[in-house]
């Protein structure tokens, strides 16, 4: 039997070029998302397990990661993938985005860590790859709260590498620079041009090259690697 | 009887995947920090509870709560199985 892998924020973006990638890796694979996208339907033809879940309500985590156990069987992996990222400047955004935008990019991937750690501790194998980004550790005019929530999940997942190391689970993230989704449509023009003019490689990296760190986080080559940070970002932060 | 047999079981079981050697004669009074199970030996306990008996009273109560003894312990699934989860 295959082994499960739970990919949230599944339905657009790095989330689908992850299940994609994983699926063809040959991994079980069960997306979270709100709303299934049209890419998405397409992946369930390929195999895609699919669960609608709206990881801001915080408290039904409990109950969805219970559930999910009980249908699917113990999870070898999670990627925690979905977030938010609102942007302005941190003097005008409401209190109500800075809120959620921390439930859903900081207390979701916790939660769902902790309950879906359990069956992989009993299991005495797994593995977590928190998504983070290159935000985390530079600078970025009108990200301060998504900097905030990505520095924080790094943070998060090293000691929590500490915590599971000897129950055989590891715990990483992937920082991605700046890529060319949807939740980045709002980077256009200059500055989209200066990010590709200053990384070594001339372009931005895509969801497709991030995907490829996710699967190897998840492979046995990669059972030695935890508490990092593997970054993908075209070399921009070189 | 029955609930506090399951979680006897329950503790050898998880003491021996978590390489943790369990004091012998565990009894009520015993401090769980004492019993030779250590913190993470603890995740795994109410883990696998949670796959045997379907509850988890420590996410489902309102307050943070820690039972010291064993006989807390299985004090707080029992009083959770009483309220019907």
């Amino acid at each position: 039997m295959s082994k499960l892998v739970i990919v949230t924020g599944a339905s657009r973006g790095l989330g689908l070029a992850i299940c994609r990638q994983l699926l063809q890796a040959g991994y079980s694979v069960l997306g979270l998302a709100r709303t299934p996208s049209d890419e998405l339907t397409q992946l369930q033809q390929q195999g895609l397990l699919f669960r609608a879940a709206d990881l801001s309500k915080l408290d039904n985590i409990p109950a969805l990661c219970s559930e999910l156990t009980k249908q699917y069987g113990r999870p070898y992996a999670l990627i925690n993938n979905a977030a938010v990222g609102y942007d302005g400047v941190l003097a005008t955004m409401h209190n109500s985005e800075i809120n959620s935008l921390l439930n859903l990019n900081i207390q979701a991937p916790i939660l769902l860590s902790k309950y879906l750690l359990r069956p992989m501790l009993l299991n005495q194998s797994g593995r977590i790859v928190n998504i983070s980004s290159i935000i985390a550790r530079t600078g970025f005019n009108g990200l301060s709260v998504y900097a905030a929530s990505k520095a924080a999940l790094e943070g998060f997942s090293k000691s929590l590498a500490r915590e599971v190391g000897k129950a055989g689970i590891t715990v990483n993230c992937v920082a991605p620079g700046y890529m060319q989704t949807e939740m980045t449509h709002s980077l256009q023009g200059d500055k989209l041009e200066s990010i590709k003019r200053r990384s070594p490689l001339g372009r931005l990296a895509t969801p497709d090259d991030t995907a490829g760190a996710v699967v190897y986080l998840l492979s046995e080559q990669a059972a030695a690697i935890t508490g990092t940070t593997i970054t993908v970002d075209a070399g921009s932060t070189a | 009887m029955e609930l506090e047999h399951t979680i006897r079981q329950t503790l050898d079981q998880v003491a021996i995947i978590a390489n943790c050697q369990l004091i012998d004669n565990i009894n009520d009074d015993t401090v769980l920090l004492q019993s030779g199970l250590d913190s993470l030996g603890f995740a795994m306990l109410v883990a696998q509870l949670e796959e045997d008996l379907g509850i988890d009273p420590f996410s489902q109560m309102q307050i943070a709560v820690y039972p010291r003894t064993f006989a807390e312990f299985v004090g707080v699934y029992r009083q959770t199985l009483a309220n019907g989860n």
